[in-house]
């Protein structure tokens, strides 16, 4: 197991370097962070002055190699565009994110799990074609159209829940958070529910193939024959095993969900991470990207990781050596 | 005394098909089981053995239709009860055990959860008395250290300890019938006699009813009082188990009991009938493979020769482990004579096909041995030519059927694509070739545009055999080549190789763990175990007369299907285990496969 921990951050921290060359040399590629940010009276010395005062003007090694001699040190650098530390934005972001990409999963595994169990244990009820076609539709419903469909039914015309915004937010280490208010709950429920549909509909899917797999093997047949119920042969022999599959999506999602809600954020007006990534591409602002693409690389690793010794957990078969 | 426990009147279990049709897995079928009698139910597979078991628990599967009867527990028609009403008897009256124990149980719960579980289920004991009832079960059973293993996975068990404990679970209830379906086939044969012995004990003490369901004529002559021969569905013939053993009436049953393999005495032929194919197609192609054998060696020497021959398997060096060699082979030297069947026995894990892998280029042999083939060190063939004629000489019979075709090519590109692959043949000649195969090996040529799964299992090792063939061997190493199938279809494929051999003089090395079949294959045999030879020479010595004692372990613990001694049942107490059980099973190339697999996703 030690070894494998070892080995797995060797693998991670070249994984990070790897990711954060391409990402330097995307985003020096793509855009011109002077042309951005330069004025329209701007003369040919104002230019080069900013050029220089951002640091762009050096040879983009230098440039890369004196990011990661500061990024050692701690310092991910400022942004060009609010001319803040680039760390400071991202984790005055992260928290909206955080919370609504946790709910979701949360309604996403509580939901879906348990419909996928149950269709895959039931093959011929009508409930289960129903489920069936459920998740087949939510799965394929492009996630901007739901989001908007959620505002017309909950916002517009039942006007039971906000459509926008993170409501109130009450502050804990320093951040401030919608989870601990009534009003910024109500809030959060919709962007969540957004990006809680994919996720029902993947695990309702996951669990169901899983429970049709499992439900058939010797070891089912004899709990029943031992003359255990029912629900004990369901609750510890079935899902103890259709969890591996669901443990390795789930980890893959939630990062998904973090890194990626930008679609959800924007239709909901929702202040995450995500709008502050696409506005930095778009803005050109390099430190902001690249800090925050190595922060996701880190995350996914450590999700894996996680999922990883999950595994081990679920699974006396495996062990990592 | 004679108390009637279970009566099964007419049952007929109907699963409908795709085609409308419907496929009668048990067919007007009635039988008795008394209180604390020993009833083998036996037949091949497909004959519907374990339905039987199946519908007293209430265990078909959704879509079966219990067309008329059905099966009494105590004069309670069972097959017409709810689910919900089986609660009082699975598990609690009835015991139920698994064919394979190592799939019985589930893999991620610990054996003592899966214990308890059932004692909770079926008896008033919970928490701590449930659990020492369930240690008292396992001692019982004869598990050795009992408290230790409560908190151990199946993986953790050998498959003999995984059987014990699934007996374990089956009497927690103290039922009055116990179902065991297949339960040692999975074990090898020192470890059934074991367990067997074991299920025996444990019943009586309690006077426990068991419906026996096995394929194997040796247990059931060990074990029952009275037995049914089932096939198709059907009742064949049942009686007092000396008598259908020993006067079979029907004529499959003495089908049946002629495709037994004998440990005591030799045959020619199995008295089955299989039929060969057609004389002129047989004719080419025994002409096509006689083609190439001028040099089949001279009188006297050895074909194959070798010289201390060891593997050692290590896996590597870890942070908390140290790397850990596990020696599968060591030291075994032997010489196989043109035409002669060398036979290997031992039982799972004493690496006797490791020994026949090695031989073909498999695996690659420790330093410091040597292998010569028709006077030559296969060392010294060095050009690519060479090379591949050696390979194409020595070929292969794969134990599993089912996964050695390629299940995307038909029968007769299996064949024939390896020798398409080469371009020693044309389009049209592997046609023709591939036709004449089928037909010597008795399958129709046109069958050879079928798909593997279109065939039984012992088609597709007939198929096996005539892809072996297409390589004009001299030399063909048989890895249990039988110990899948069906005894009568046994018997046919024996018999074939048998007649194949004569006629084309092939040298085989025979490698299986049924002392019976390498008895009716074989000339001379090896017995291993843990990877030595521990006795060699003629079968009709070794097998009759053996001088080591793991060899006289051996032939004790097989049941012995001897019907005209006319014996019965208690014999299988009288001698002592030879195996010592050990407490964990070597990971087997699967279990590493499927491990690898999962931790990759």
């Amino acid at each position: 197991m030690l070894n494998f921990i070892t080995r797995r951050l060797g693998q991670s921290a070249v994984l990070v370097l790897v990711m954060s060359a391409l990402v330097f040399v995307g985003m020096y590629v793509i855009s011109d962070p002077v042309a951005v940010l330069a004025g329209e009276d701007f003369t040919e010395a104002d230019r080069q002055a900013l050029a220089a005062e951002l640091g762009v003007d050096r040879p983009l090694i230098v440039q890369y190699f004196n990011f990661l001699g500061n990024v050692i040190r701690g310092d991910f650098g400022s942004s060009f565009v609010y001319n803040r530390p680039v760390m400071d934005l991202i984790l005055e972001k992260l928290p909206a994110t955080l919370e609504v990409a946790f709910l979701a999963m949360f309604i996403g595994l509580v939901v879906g799990i348990p419909l996928g169990v149950y269709s895959g244990l039931n093959q011929k009820k009508p409930a289960t074609k129903t489920i069936s076609f459920a998740t087949t539709v939510g799965y394929s419903i492009p996630n901007f159209w739901q989001g908007v469909l959620l505002i017309m039914l909950f916002a517009v015309w039942l006007q039971i829940l906000p459509a926008s915004g993170r409501g109130d937010t009450v502050e804990v280490f320093g951040v401030g958070w919608s989870m601990f208010s009534l009003n910024g709950l109500s809030h959060m429920i919709l962007p969540a529910l957004n990006l809680a549909i994919y996720t029902i509909c993947l695990q309702a899917r996951l669990a169901r193939s899983g429970t049709q797999e499992v439900m058939y093997q010797d070891f089912m047949t004899f709990a029943r024959a031992k003359g255990i119920s029912r629900e004990r042969i369901v609750r510890r022999h079935l899902v103890r095993n259709i969890l591996i599959p669901i443990v390795t999506i789930t980890g893959l999602q939630l990062g998904g969900l973090i890194a990626f809600a930008t679609v959800t954020e924007t239709v909901f007006s929702w202040p995450g991470i995500g709008k502050l990534l696409l506005d930095s591409i778009h803005n050109s602002d390099r430190p902001v990207v690249v800090a925050y693409l190595i922060l996701i690389t880190l995350m996914f690793v450590t999700i894996n990781f996680i999922v990883d010794v999950t595994y081990a957990l679920l699974d006396p078969r495996i062990r990592y050596t | 005394m004679t108390e009637q426990l279970i009566q099964v009147d007419d049952l007929t279990i109907a699963y409908p098909m795709a085609d409308g049709e419907v496929f009668r897995a048990i067919d007007k079928f009635s039988m008795r089981v008394n209180r604390g009698q020993i009833v083998g139910v036996v037949g091949e597979s497909g004959a519907g053995k374990s339905t039987i078991g199946k519908a007293t628990l209430g265990l078909l599967d959704e879509n079966a239709v219990i067309d008329t009867g059905g099966v009494s527990l105590d004069n309670v028609m069972v097959t017409k009860l709810e689910e919900h009403a089986f609660a009082n008897i699975r598990g609690n009256r009835v015991g139920y055990i698994y064919q394979n124990p190592m799939t019985a149980l589930n893999p991620v719960l610990t054996i003592g959860e899966q214990i308890i579980e059932a004692i909770e289920a079926n008896t008033d004991k919970r928490g701590s008395a449930a659990r020492a009832y369930a240690i008292e079960l396992l001692r019982q059973a004869e598990v050795p250290q009992p408290e230790d293993r409560l908190s151990k996975y199946p993986h953790q068990l050998s498959g003999g300890l995984c059987q014990r404990i699934v007996f374990a679970i089956a009497i927690s209830a103290k039922p009055d019938l116990i179902i065991a379906d297949e339960p040692t086939t999975a074990l090898d044969v020192t470890v059934q006699k074991a367990v067997l012995d074991t299920l025996v004990k444990l019943t009586r003490q309690e006077n426990i009813a068991i419906i026996l369901i096995t394929h194997d004529m040796g247990v059931v002559a060990e074990m029952c009082d009275y037995v049914y021969v089932l096939r198709h569905g059907k009742l064949v013939e049942e009686g007092p188990t000396a008598q259908v053993l020993k006067e079979p009436t029907q004529p499959y049953s003495r089908e049946l009991m002629a495709a037994i393999p004998r440990i005591d005495h030799k045959v020619d032929r199995f008295a089955v009938p299989g039929g060969l194919g057609k004389a002129e197609d047989r004719k080419r192609a025994i002409d096509y493979l006689m083609s190439r054998r001028a040099d089949a060696g001279k009188e006297g020497e050895p074909l194959l020769s070798v010289r201390n021959l060891s593997k050692t398997f290590s896996s590597k060096a870890t942070a908390l482990k140290a790397s850990s060699d596990f020696k599968a082979v060591s030291d075994v030297s032997f010489d196989v004579f043109p035409g002669e069947t060398m036979g290997i026995v031992g039982e799972s894990g004493s690496g006797k096909s490791t020994v026949g892998r090695m031989i073909l280029g498999l695996h690659t042999p420790d330093p410091g041995y040597e292998i010569t083939y028709r006077g030559r060190n296969i060392i010294d063939l060095k050009s690519k030519a060479e090379k591949l004629a050696h390979r194409q000489s020595l070929q292969c019979i794969f134990q599993d059927p089912y996964s050695s075709l390629n299940p995307r090519m038909t029968a007769g590109d299996n064949i024939t694509y390896a020798l398409r692959a080469h371009g020693t043949l044309g389009r049209e000649e592997a046609r023709k070739l591939s036709g004449d195969l089928m037909e010597l090996v008795g399958l129709p040529r046109a069958s050879a545009r079928k798909m593997p799964h279109a065939f039984s299992g012992g088609e597709r090792q007939r198929i096996g055999i005539a892809r072996a063939l297409s390589f004009r061997p001299d030399f063909i190493f048989c890895d249990e080549p039988t110990s899948a199938l069906d005894v009568t279809v046994q018997a046919e494929l024996l018999n074939l190789m048998k007649d194949l051999q004569d006629q084309l003089g092939l040298t085989l090395l025979f490698v299986s763990h049924d002392l019976a079949v390498v008895r009716q294959m074989c000339d001379r045999v090896m017995v291993m175990k843990a990877g030595e030879v521990v006795e060699a020479g003629a079968c009709d010595k070794v097998l009759v007369d053996p001088d080591h004692p793991y060899t006289q372990g051996l032939l004790a613990a097989m049941p012995r299907f001897r019907p005209e001694v006319g014996h019965l049942a208690m014999n299988l107490r009288q001698i002592p285990s030879v195996h010592k059980e050990t407490q964990c099973r070597n990971p087997t190339a699967s279990d590493v496969l499927s491990i690898s697999r999962r931790s990759r996703q």
